[in-house]
């Protein structure tokens, strides 16, 4: 098992340097100026080009790519082009946010989907699948910026229970904190909500049609014990599968999410230097993210252990 | 526990931070502004939000009255020679940067140095200089070549890049180069410990700092601080800021949605008024170096075709006094705006007199590119209706829709249009840069050295000459109307009409500086 982590850790590192190529190019080669951005409209082209040599952005690709990568191996993802600020504190900033909306949504979807799931496997057919059902389908297709808007009308506007906007750090207590971001959670969270009940409920049935499960129910185990202990069990591997690749959605979500509640988030960071070209803060960002995401596929990899113990690394 | 008293003490747990919020929120001033502030030195860079940070930062040497008069801010007193060629200023005493170190005249020479080389009436001082001399510790000397009765306005005037006083330390930075040291002169200190780039930047009230002893007169008088912190909110989300204003998360909002002016009017606790009284002039700018606009008929050919009025009502909406028309090349309202050859925009609107113009002119339906930013919506639609009108009179368009960055890459290209070029863009100019031909840089004529659109031409560079020259107001009114005259013969661009979007804030706000940009002095609550 060690071993396997260690392998798959050091396997994270030609994949990182794939996704530093990909991303480096792709912004080489995007249209766009940073200097003509910060030269603003006032500025003649040879302003322009003065700063465009001061961000030493007038060299040639092979030596910009390997100063970055060289600076990246020694910790340092250098230096926004508009803020003057280290990529590090701008991520440091940012990255708690962003951070507290994945966990909370992360918890508050897998609480609600996975139990609709069970009820709707268990139920199937009747009016509570035919709900679940529709709220997934529902879940799917209301854009998360449209149930953003709708939560933040009644619950802010209407109701003034809530804040529309912003973000309290966790540090200054957890009410706070959780007061600006249950409707981001909310909002961010449905399409998740969706996803993971609508497999729960797919596994559920395919588990509760097993020998086993009609062994138990001849043994007299009850309907609760036969759900969550023997059927859900079984069927967790295809929903932590899920749960994991959805990390993906929500990191994508937390982009439109942090706009419309304006959450000062990693996503935000990412929308606002790619708008103005900040090609250091746009490298540092997808980097991290996919670092994250590497890291997250391992884990469930190594949760799969947990549920199932015939899988063996 | 009974039910109903765990439910009250849930609510009341969570209603106790927003209430003890509400109650800190009384000294902070909480205003959105129209982007991010993404950088903070407002000599590296032009953009307006930098300009604004700079406004609360630093004080200038002078300021612009309502008048657009230049007078004494943090200079006592200035003294031209009879030559005209020797301007003594002298500080104010009490004078403090935001280190507790005096404010010295070496500062502010090292701070006009800098400030000279990027500002465009700066570069102008740069020309005419002879020599800066500290001759006290507070009082320094100017000397100049040639006489200039307008340095007073160029070290006063608002419009990026504003002579900001800094610390001579701070000011020898090369001003291609960002500074890292926020220490400024002005009546807030910025914390740049608590500025998160893209969310917020927290502004505190300098309690050192003296203001001057006279009521605020738009950038002169007395910038007295009535708030303890401003804090700026930065909220991508124009819905989002509407519904912080209403819901009190909020007290001021600089760039309200046209289309969301309705709910907050609706609103009796918010305002919604024109606080940029001088707004911002928008335009047509074309492409001089490729057809069909490289030739002068052509250009002049779609005057009968442009709509003054359909240009600021895509923008802005219906209501007259959010725009202003008709538009000559200098702001409206402001001294050196005229009437001379209006009539061009003012006649009947005939778009076939523009499609014969045109013919004649020799305009063969080749293609014109236009390029318009999907991410500013007022000049989006400033290029929907350019390009209506083009097709109209019988152009054939291709409208390019992009976001800013790669815009503003684009147009400096000068490729012809089929190699990745140009042929039109629109944008807006802040109305007090383009009040004088000074900082006007669409009317310049200096071609492949000027700005984006290369447009040459000796009389306007001429025109804009006399101007710096100009002994007073009179003859500078002549060579304003002179230099109109010759953006109809010559159409460099094209005026749409003066644009003053309005801005919301909580009617609890009272004694807002009008006039310009969003100012946080006078200011108050209740």
């Amino acid at each position: 098992m060690f071993a396997y982590v260690v392998r798959r850790v050091l396997a994270t590192i030609p994949v990182m340097a794939i996704v530093a190529l990909f991303v480096f190019s792709l912004l080489y080669i995007a249209p766009g100026d940073p200097a003509a951005v910060i030269a603003g409209d006032q500025a003649t082209p040879q302003d322009v080009e003065r700063i465009r040599a001061s961000l030493g952005l007038d060299r040639p690709f092979l030596v910009r790519f390997g100063e970055w990568v060289w600076n990246i191996l020694r910790g340092d993802m250098g230096v926004s082009i508009f803020t003057n600020l280290p990529v590090t504190t701008m991520i440091q900033q940012r990255i708690e946010p962003t951070l507290s909306l994945m966990i909370l949504t992360l918890c508050l979807a897998v609480s609600i989907a996975v139990p609709m799931g069970v009820v709707a496997a268990w139920k199937q057919g009747s009016w509570i699948d035919r709900a679940v059902m529709g709220f997934a389908v529902l879940g799917f297709s209301v854009p998360v910026f449209v149930v953003g808007y709708v939560l933040a009308y009644i619950f802010a506007l209407e109701l003034d229970w809530l804040p529309v906007q912003g973000y309290t750090k966790f540090e200054e207590g957890f009410f706070p904190w959780l007061e600006n971001l249950i409707l981001p959670a909310i909002a961010l969270g449905g399409v998740y909500i969706a996803l993971i009940a609508r497999i729960t409920r797919a596994t559920m049935l395919e588990v509760l049609q097993q020998d086993y499960i009609r062994t138990a129910r001849a043994k007299g185990a009850g309907q609760t014990s036969i759900l969550f202990l023997h059927a859900l069990k079984n069927a967790a591997v295809p929903i932590v599968t899920v749960i994991g690749i959805g990390i993906a959605l929500l990191i994508g979500g937390a982009v439109v999410t942090e706009s419309v509640f304006a959450i000062p988030g990693l996503g935000r960071l990412t929308v606002d230097a790619i708008l103005r070209r900040d090609y250091p803060v746009i490298q540092g960002v997808v980097l991290l993210f996919s670092f994250v995401y590497v890291l997250v596929n391992l884990l469930i990899d190594l949760l799969y252990t947990l549920f199932d113990p015939r899988i063996r690394y | 526990m009974h039910r109903r008293t765990l439910l009250q003490g849930t609510g009341l747990a969570l209603a106790a931070p927003r209430l003890a919020r509400a109650q800190g929120n009384a000294r902070t001033l909480r205003f959105v502004p129209q982007g991010n502030l993404a950088n903070i030195d407002p000599i590296w860079t032009t953009t307006t939000l930098a300009r604004n940070h700079g406004l609360m930062v630093y004080d200038t040497l002078f300021g612009l009255g309502r008048d657009f008069k230049p007078k004494p801010q943090m200079a006592a007193g200035h003294e031209v020679s009879a030559d005209g060629l020797t301007h003594a200023i002298t500080l104010r005493p009490d004078l403090r940067f935001h280190d507790g170190q005096p404010v010295l005249a070496r500062d502010c020479i090292a701070s006009i140095a800098r400030w000279s080389k990027r500002d465009v009436l700066g570069q102008r001082l740069t020309v005419l200089l002879e020599e800066m001399r500290p001759t006290a510790d507070d009082r320094f000397e100017i000397v100049l070549k040639k006489p200039w009765q307008g340095l007073a306005w160029a070290l006063g005037k608002p419009s990026a890049n504003i002579c900001a006083i800094m610390p001579e330390r701070v000011a020898q930075t090369d001003p291609f180069t960002q500074i890292t040291d926020y220490v400024g002169s002005g009546p807030f200190r910025f914390r740049a410990s608590q500025w998160v780039p893209g969310s917020v930047a927290a502004y505190e009230r300098f309690a050192g700092y003296v203001a001057r002893d006279e009521p605020a007169d738009f950038l002169a008088g007395g910038k007295a601080v009535y708030f303890d912190r401003v804090e700026w909110h930065v909220m991508p989300d124009p819905a989002t800021a509407a519904a912080a204003l209403q819901n009190n998360e909020i007290d001021w909002w600089e760039t309200p949605l046209a289309d969301l002016l309705p709910v907050l009017r609706r609103n009796r606790d918010i305002a919604v008024e024109v606080v940029n009284t001088a707004g911002a002039l928008a335009m047509i700018r074309f492409n001089h170096l490729h057809p069909p606009f490289d030739k002068p008929e052509i250009r002049r050919a779609l005057f009968p075709a442009i709509e003054q009025t359909s240009f600021m009502q895509a923008a802005l909406g219906e209501d007259k006094a959010l725009w202003q028309v008709p538009a000559g090349a200098f702001t409206p309202g402001t001294p050196l705006s005229n009437s001379v050859g209006l009539e061009v925009m003012t006649g009947p609107r005939d778009p076939e007199a523009a499609k014969r113009a045109l013919a004649a002119a020799g305009y063969k339906g080749e293609p014109v590119v236009i390029l318009s930013p999907s991410d500013f919506p007022t000049i989006n639609a400033l290029s929907e209706v350019t390009a209506d009108t083009l097709r109209r009179s019988g152009m054939t368009v291709d409208l390019q829709t992009m976001d800013w960055g790669t815009l503003v890459q684009r147009r400096a290209k000068r490729e012809a249009p089929a190699q990745g070029g140009w042929n039109i863009f629109c944008t807006t100019w802040e109305g007090l840069d383009v009040s004088v031909p000074g900082s006007h840089q669409p009317i310049r004529g200096n071609g492949a050295q000027g700005w984006i659109g290369w447009s040459t031409s000796p009389r306007r560079e001429a025109l804009r000459e006399a101007w710096f020259e100009a002994p007073d107001q009179a003859a500078e009114r002549r060579i304003a109307e002179e230099l109109q005259a010759l953006v109809w013969e010559e159409a460099p661009f094209i005026p749409l009409g003066l644009l003053r979007p309005p801005q919301a804030y909580r009617r609890s706000l009272t004694n807002i500086v009008t006039g310009g940009p969003p100012l946080f002095w006078n200011v108050r609550r209740g």
